[in-house]
């Protein structure tokens, strides 16, 4: 009778069983890898908002604090997102005709709130809170990165768990004088783990990592 | 027919039954045992698998109500937050210890006797292992998180507890699914081979050939596959007595009356072998008669599985005094009347039943006629797979229903979805276990084969029932 | 830092009760709540997309870092214009009171972006001193019931307010003519000054209307008692921390009777073994205060007078207080013994004694109990009499209450009936026929809040304002008064009992908030109001209200009324008063002798009060103080009657009176009085909302035609049905385990000796961590002789943690989520046993069981010592709350947050995550509070201050029976508590070394009574 299987068989399924196992392994590895890539965390995503805000106009050219629009950065859990009236402090002045700011102008008279896109999103059961971080000499930049050169704000941070806790269990090379704490360019001379040390004790930090610093 | 069986009854008389009746000739031994396989499919087997059937569909229909629903289609609550689910876990991971212990202890102590069954048991190893594996999964609140109790470096930076019993019981049961699968398989491949080259048509040929790795019997692939088949049987031996005892821990490790007993491994590792055997005895009586096996599983099998069972029974018996005594010794209070409430509680019922199946029945087989009786050892592996199950039931929901703040106390009743898991998954292992018998060769052909051979050199327990004997058998 | 003009109060966090700012932008200008409801504006950036987000995070959660991907963008709203003092993901706290039986309790409520999330009390005010009671917590739960009605109909015409003032005000003026002779009032009895000018201008312009005020269980027999006792309807205030003997005849004066909340705090300040007091109660049912006494004496409420005469008798005959001669009479009967020890216990402590009455029993018995501490000279020292600041109508029983109206009512002699009392048609007694005769009248208008049997029976309907959308105001019993200000715009079309009373006053364009606000500027003394105009102006720039420089004088007092929630002008002196024994002898002589046979109690519910609450679905699921009982009612009676009636826990019994029937479950209650059924009412409506419908029955039948509320003849029998009753605890007593402590005041110290195995180190291999290196080491005292057994604290704990209600057919499963649970045991037989309550939620072990068994380490240690519960981390295994030997974790069987109507969801408290389906959950000694103290006092670089970070629980407890602060500060009350000799550890041998300790409740039974 005739053979069964020709002698290319052994071949192929050996080769069936390396991709059954390469294939299992890889999918994990891939998962895993994707959970880590900006593409995954989300970051650089280019994100269209509403009205078409330039930081760096505002804050390069006007030199204006970031606290002078999120109000409550240093008092409250949420930095704040500014009201219209704000924006309309200096824009019932100047480009008061500018058609970039129809949206602006429309919701004052409409009531109507402007619906911004949120850009960095953290999941409902963390309990993130700007004024904790602010005071103790975390500055803007260090989350938010260069928004001074973001002409769309986008997330420079993964904002994953992980990345937390390593500022949480090593604070020093990320802290900074209260003063410049809203600065975008401030780099010290010297070894800024040991600024950040005399920092730490001047301030009184004591990042903690027990769950119900950020999960209630 | 008839003389046969008188000879036989004489010589059982002299030196118990035989390992193997006649002495079939090679291929009279394939044909017979491969005839299940290769023949046409029986009416039987059919209605069966379509009862069977009926069972599977409750099955599905309970798991898609547990996670449509979530843990609330059960009948779980506060204080009896474990119940059906983990019962049913620790039952089918109990049940899943036979077909180890026989292929690889036995195996190590050279018991001929094992040859026949010991692919039947790991087979039935297999599936109850699957049913139990089921269970840590389903029983979760958020069971697509499983994957948390799995050690791997996460963005989270979280580990597992290892200090919970928890992500050991994943070690445990997936090391012991992956080599009793191996081990079962290795010994299916030269049986695979044969099915391959007895099979008349072109399709089971390709299929068995394929599934036979390209098996040619040559010496060199019988002395890899002789090393290989020791290496794992000295690999699950630990397994037998690890996996139980981890088990166990889920339970030992707490301090809940009931459960805070460190009596628990070896308890539960006899408790194990205790159900493992009987529901192997209770799925090769009924399949020993339909499939004509009788010739390769004698009353000798029948006889020492029956005798494994007392010896187990006896621990178990022996692990419930001692649970008491302790509780009396230990002068706890809490733990003193965890054991009360047993005998009065409002769950006295499935304790004395407990007792009765476990402790009770399993004397019969002190007389040897109890276990040579088909009947008798049927009826009873039945009750101790019924009594495990409530054993197993009392220490894990009894427990639950009386702790230590009397007002938290209450009670436990089961939904219709628990009773679906509970005889949908024994429904799904009996289906598994049907295909089983009809696709793959149920006893070793060629360790039978092999055993014959030794017999013919004057091995022990043999006896010649002539030639023509033997065919008969095989026709029968 | 920039401050952009935002308002100089509320930006501390809610738990700073001593800086509330005001909310009267509301009314004039834009209110800013009412932006904040316009569409996508409760987005507010940590406002709701937390917990919408949450609904998705199911499988997204199981992806972790992947989730963000699968998850929609999210919408960041902010304001338009800034809400003045509103600042996003920062709560404020407002000062504002409800009414219990028409007086003021002091509430501080605390908003979230103009959501009214958790209602406290307010420290400041005489009703409250910071405590609060279940029902007034759960009323922030009504104001966003999807069920509650919305707009104003009128003959099946859906109306404007406008259009609705307008019919309004052509109405009264056809009732000008006959000067209203024909126009009738039935109201809520109440003590607002506005309502009561309102009430005097509209007699004014129709003199020949009526006033009457109704509600089923008043202090109408308090009064009328004052009223023969000493002339004229006083109210009588206890101060029960000054008396070291106190008599209660049937009052519940720690959970219901006259100041609850206040005389909780000051019974329980006695409740120490410094400066024991002695409490007696005599009554029927077992009630909160039954459980706190010494000697709880059980007789059927007919025949508490009686014993209360022989007290008088024994006062009289043996300690020469022959003033009381003619009232009393020796008694035979079983208590005659405590008659004889009750009247030396009381006569030892002349001037610090106390006899209370029950608001059921009769006019006679409120007599003779002024009488009695008339003759032991408590009169000014533990009762002052006052005159009541209360509109009750003709006050008195049932019949002079609504006798009058509803013979007008069958004799067609009324045209327009305003109702603004709660649902008369449910809770008046059948035989005045309002049922039959209310249809008829010509223009029945009726004010309500939710849909009833009086509201299907009206021509013109009304929808009512909660009290947290409504301009309003409220007297306390000492005169003390509240401004009711509202703290968000009305969310559903709707008005208030001003507004109405306006438009037949005539003056209802003004609206509530000017009535009640130039009201109180005419009170207060101020010129008249200046010309609309420049009031609207003023406010119309909060800017300047807030910055506190208002235009007015007023507004500077009005601003400090608001934010303190206390005006102490126009409070009256406490009267003088003399006693008429005469007419107290003629009006004990008039009340018949007790009848023989099974008496019926018809009660106001521990939960529902009169039915008013029963949409309540945290209080339908909260456990009745007592039995334990969830969402439905019972006929509760004594074992030894239900073994005569042959009736068994969860028999429907068939219960009939004067013709009447009802049917319903029985429950047995160990400690009741023998012969006597209480019947809790306000179950069973006619018209019910989808809470209400679950489970219960209508008591009412059985209430007599008039007070008191009880009465002889009552037949009982098993209809051989029976009845699931969803009780939270099914076992009472404590099996002689070390549970809940109590003890005897003179064998306390031998006590100790056995106190000591249960606290202190114990032996083990593993040293102990050790946390008193660290800053702080939080820890609980629960002091069970404090503790009233109220269950106050475990809603609180609900409404601050989110909480979710599981019905009854969960509650049967037992898997009702109440963190914080108040167990009840029972010591002694079952026919008399005396009980002890113990709150009981997490004790957060430092050795904790459920930890090392979590197998993802979702339950975990805090570098404080806390016992950290991760919902996120949480895969459900369930194994933690096995291994809990205090079993207090509760787990989400269900996906509980899936049904919840979308308005009960801005309800949820922002600071605390919604748990999902498959999450174990438990106490956390409400964590979010820590952290919120924790990092505003960081911010400013200070330590945590001994009152910043408390736990609702500890927070709403009336007798402060619950402390918590920070062991490793030596000075902090809860290390004291702890170091207390009557300090124990809960099941101690397991060596789980709780931070929360028990102390040992202390008992001072009368030796004579041995």
């Amino acid at each position: 009778m005739s053979a069964l299987f020709t002698p290319r068989a052994n071949g192929i399924f050996k080769a069936v069983l390396v991709i059954l196992v390469a294939g299992a392994g890889g999918t994990v590895a891939a998962l895993m890898g994707y959970a880590r890539v900006p593409y995954g965390t989300g970051q650089q995503e280019q994100i269209q908002q509403p009205v078409v805000f330039d930081h760096r106009h505002h804050v390069q050219d006007d030199l204006i604090d970031c606290r002078y629009c999120h109000t409550t950065v240093e008092r409250a859990p949420s930095a704040g997102i500014p009201s219209t009236e704000l924006c309309l402090n200096c824009h019932s002045q100047v480009w008061n005709k500018s058609p970039l700011l129809d949206l602006v102008r429309a919701s004052w008279f409409s009531g109507q709130p402007i619906p911004w896109v949120r850009v960095h999103r953290l999941p409902a059961f963390v309990y993130f809170n700007h004024s904790a971080h602010v005071n103790k000499g975390v500055g803007c930049v260090e989350c938010h990165g260069r928004v001074d050169r973001m002409a769309a704000i986008e997330q420079v941070a993964p904002l994953n768990m992980g990345w937390c806790l390593d500022c949480h269990r090593d604070p020093y090379p990320r802290l900074r004088p209260l003063e410049e704490i809203t600065s975008m360019t401030w780099m010290p001379e010297g070894d800024r783990a040991q600024l950040g040390r005399e920092l730490a004790r001047k301030y009184d930090v004591k990042p903690r990592t027990s769950c119900y610093t950020c999960h209630r | 027919m008839s003389t046969a069986q008188k000879t036989l009854e004489e010589v059982h008389e002299l030196e118990g039954p035989p390992v193997l009746v006649g002495r079939p000739g090679d291929r009279a031994l394939t044909e017979s045992l491969l005839e299940p396989v290769l023949g046409r499919t029986r009416r039987g087997w059919l209605l069966l698998l379509l009862a069977l059937g009926g069972g599977v569909t409750f099955w599905l229909i309970s798991l898609g109500a547990t996670f449509a629903i979530g843990i609330g289609a059960w009948g779980n609550n506060i204080p009896v937050a474990w119940a059906y689910d983990i019962t049913n876990f620790v039952w089918w991971i109990g049940i899943g210890h036979a077909g180890t212990l026989i292929s690889a202890i036995l195996l190590l102590f050279q018991q001929k006797w094992r040859t026949s069954i010991n692919r039947f048991a790991e087979a039935m190893t297999l599936f109850a292992v699957a049913m139990a594996g089921l269970y840590p999964i389903i029983h979760l609140g958020r069971p697509w998180l499983f994957w948390w109790l799995i050690p791997y470096p996460s963005t989270l930076q979280v580990w597992p507890n290892f200090k919970s019993a928890l992500p050991w019981d994943v070690f445990a049961i997936s090391t012991y699914a992956t080599v009793s699968f191996l081990f079962w398989y290795l010994g299916l491949i030269p049986d695979l081979a044969t099915a391959r080259d007895a099979a008349r048509d072109r399709a089971r040929r390709v299929v068995y050939g394929i599934m036979a790795f390209g098996w040619r019997g040559s010496a060199r692939h019988w002395q890899h596959y002789r090393i290989g088949y020791l290496l794992l049987a000295g690999l699950s031996t630990p397994l037998v007595v690890s996996v139980h005892t981890i088990v166990s821990f889920d339970f030992a490790i707490s301090q809940l009356p009931g459960w805070h007993t460190t009596i628990f491994p070896p308890y539960f590792v006899a408790g194990a072998i205790f159900s493992g055997f009987a529901m192997v005895m209770t799925l090769m009586i009924p399949a020993r008669r339909l499939l004509g096996y009788r010739q390769v599983v004698t009353e000798r099998h029948l006889e020492n599985m029956a005798k494994v069972m007392l010896a187990t029974g006896l621990m178990v018996s022996y692990g419930y005094v001692m649970e008491h005594f302790i509780a009396w010794y230990s002068g706890n209070a809490f733990e003193q009347f965890a054991f009360l409430n047993r005998w009065e509680g409002r769950y006295r019922a499935i304790w004395l039943a407990q007792l009765f199946c476990n402790v009770v029945a399993p004397q019969v087989f002190w007389f040897r006629w109890a276990r040579r009786s088909e009947v008798v050892l049927f009826v009873v592996s039945i009750l101790i797979n019924v009594g495990m199950w409530a054993e197993r039931f009392v220490i894990i929901a009894v427990s639950l229903t009386r702790d230590f703040v009397p007002s938290s106390w209450a009670n436990y009743a089961p939904t219709w979805v628990d009773w679906g898991l509970l005889f949908g998954s024994i429904s799904m292992f009996g289906t598994l276990f049907l295909l089983f018998l009809r696709f793959l060769p149920a006893i070793p052909i060629f360790e039978v084969k092999e055993l014959r051979r030794e017999l013919e050199h004057g091995g022990p327990g043999v006896h010649d029932a002539g030639p023509g004997h033997a065919v008969e058998e095989v026709r029968s | 830092m920039p401050s952009l003009g935002l308002p100089i109060y509320g930006q501390q966090s809610g738990l700073d009760a001593r800086r509330w700012r005001t909310l009267e932008e509301h009314d004039a200008g834009a209110p800013p709540a009412s932006r904040e409801f316009q569409p996508g504006a409760d987005l507010a950036p940590e406002g709701l997309g937390r917990r919408s987000f949450l609904q998705l995070l199911g499988a997204s959660a199981a992806l972790g870092g992947l989730a963000a991907c699968q998850v929609p963008r999210e919408k960041l709203v902010p304001y338009v214009r800034p809400a003045a003092g509103v600042v996003p993901s920062v709560p404020g706290a407002y000062a504002t009171a409800a009414s219990d039986r028409g007086y003021a309790v002091g509430l501080v409520v605390t908003s979230w972006e103009g959501r009214p999330t958790k209602i406290e009390g307010n420290r400041d005010h005489p009703a409250s001193l910071g405590g609060t009671d279940a029902i007034r917590q759960a009323l922030v739960l009504d104001l966003y019931d999807p069920a509650r009605l919305a707009g104003f109909r009128h003959d099946r015409r859906d109306l404007s307010w406008g259009a609705a003032l307008a019919e309004l005000g052509a109405l009264a003026r056809a009732h000008e003519k006959d000067q209203g002779a024909r126009l009738r009032f039935l109201v809520e009895p109440t003590s607002s000054p506005t309502l009561a000018d309102l009430r005097a201008r509209i007699l004014r312009r129709f003199p020949r209307a009526r006033f009457d005020a109704w509600s089923a269980f008043g202090e109408g027999q308090a009064r009328e008692g004052a009223r023969v006792a000493f002339g004229r309807p006083l109210d009588a205030v206890h101060a029960v921390g000054a008396a070291d003997v106190i008599l209660s005849l049937e009052s519940d004066f720690l959970a219901h009777d006259g100041d609850p909340l206040r005389h909780g705090r000051e019974f329980a300040a006695r409740r120490e073994p410094a400066n024991l007091n002695r409490l007696y109660v005599a009554e029927a049912g077992f009630t909160v205060t039954g459980g706190a006494a010494d000697h709880r004496l059980r007789m059927r409420s007919a025949d508490v007078l009686g014993f209360a005469r022989a007290v008088a008798a024994e006062l009289a005959g043996r300690h020469g207080l022959g003033a009381l001669a003619p009232l009393g009479a020796p008694a035979a009967g079983p208590h005659a013994k405590a008659a004889a020890a009750v009247a030396a216990d009381l006569a030892r402590a002349r001037g610090r004694s106390l006899v209370l009455a029950g608001a059921a029993q009769p006019a006679a018995v409120h007599a003779l109990a002024a009488a009695m501490n008339d003759a032991l000279g408590n009169g000014g020292k533990t009762v002052t009499y006052r005159e009541s600041v209360v509109f009750d109508g003709a006050g008195g029983g049932v019949r002079s209450r609504l006798g009058a109206l509803a013979t007008e009512l069958r004799d067609g002699a009324v045209d327009t009936l305003v109702v603004t009392a709660w649902n008369p048609l449910h809770t008046a007694p059948a035989e005045l026929g309002l049922r039959e005769s209310f249809p008829e009248v010509r223009s029945s208008i009726v004010l309500a809040y939710r849909e009833d049997e009086t509201v299907r029976a009206a021509r013109f309907r009304l929808a009512q304002a909660h009290f947290l959308e409504a301009w309003g105001d409220l007297r306390a019993r000492d005169g003390t008064a509240t401004i009711v200000q509202p703290l968000v715009a009305p969310l559903v079309e709707c008005t208030t009992e001003v507004d109405l009373l306006a438009a037949f006053a005539g003056v209802g364009q003004l609206g509530a908030y000017r009535i009640v606000r130039d009201g109180w500027r005419a009170r207060a003394g101020f010129g008249p109001p200046p010309p609309p105009a420049a009031g609207r102006e003023a406010a119309a720039s909060p800017a300047d209200t807030n910055r506190g420089v208002p235009r007015d004088p007023f507004e500077l007092r009005w601003e400090e009324w608001l934010s303190a929630g206390l005006v102490r002008e126009g409070a009256p002196a406490p009267a003088t008063v003399a006693l008429d024994a005469e007419r107290v002898a003629r009006a004990i002589a008039a009340v018949p002798a007790p009848a023989a046979g099974l008496e019926a109690r018809v009660v106001p519910d521990a939960r529902l009060l009169d039915g008013r609450h029963s949409e309540n679905a945290w209080l339908r699921e909260f456990p009745d103080p007592v039995t334990k009982l969830t969402w439905e009612n019972a006929a509760l009676l004594s074992p030894a009657t239900a073994r005569r009636l042959g009736i068994a826990s969860g028999d429907e019994v068939e219960l009939a009176r004067g013709g009447r029937k009802v049917v319903g479950p029985a429950l047995v209650v160990p400690g009741h009085a023998d012969d006597s059924v209480t019947l809790p009412a306000g179950y069973g409506q006619r018209v019910q909302g989808a809470v209400g419908r679950v489970a219960g029955f209508d008591a009412y039948p059985l209430r007599p035609a008039d007070d008191p509320p009880f009465a002889a003849g009552l037949e009982a029998r098993p209809t051989g049905r029976r009845v699931l009753l969803a009780i939270t605890q099914g076992h009472f007593t404590m099996e002689g385990r070390a549970i809940a402590l109590a003890e005897d005041a003179s064998r306390l110290g031998e006590a100790a000796h056995r106190l000591d195995e249960l606290r202190g180190a114990q032996p083990t291999i593993h040293a102990p961590a050790d946390y008193s290196k660290e800053e702080y080491r939080w820890g609980m005292a629960i002091d069970l002789s404090r503790c009233i057994g109220c269950g106050a604290c475990t809603v609180a704990c609900q409404a601050e943690n989110n909480i979710p209600v599981v019905g009854k057919d969960q509650v049967l499963r037992s898997r009702e989520m109440h963190w914080l649970r108040v167990d009840r045991y029972y010591e002694g037989s079952p026919e008399d046993p005396r009980s002890v309550s113990q709150p009981l939620a997490c004790v957060h072990c430092e050795a904790a069981p459920c930890e090392y068994v979590c197998p993802v380490n979702a339950t975990v240690h805090s570098d404080e010592g806390l016992n950290e519960m991760v919902y996120n981390r949480c895969v459900g295994t369930r194994y933690c709350s096995n291994n809990c030997p205090y079993k207090v974790r509760r787990f989400n069987y269900l996906d509980y947050r899936g049904t919840v109507a979308p308005s009960l969801k801005i309800l949820q408290n922002p600071d605390v995550t919604v748990r999902a389906r498959g999450v174990m959950e438990k106490c956390t000694y409400c964590t979010q509070r820590i952290e919120r103290a924790r990092i505003s006092a960081r911010n400013v670089g200070r330590k945590i201050g001994p009152d910043e970070a408390v736990p609702a629980c500890a927070q709403a407890c009336p007798a402060e029976a619950i402390v918590f602060g920070n062991l490793n500060d030596p000075a902090s009350r809860v290390s004291r508590l702890h170091g207390d000799a009557r300090r124990y550890d809960l099941l101690h041998e397991l060596g789980t070394r709780p931070r929360t300790a028990y102390l040992v409740k202390v008992r001072n039974p009368n030796p004579e009574l041995a």
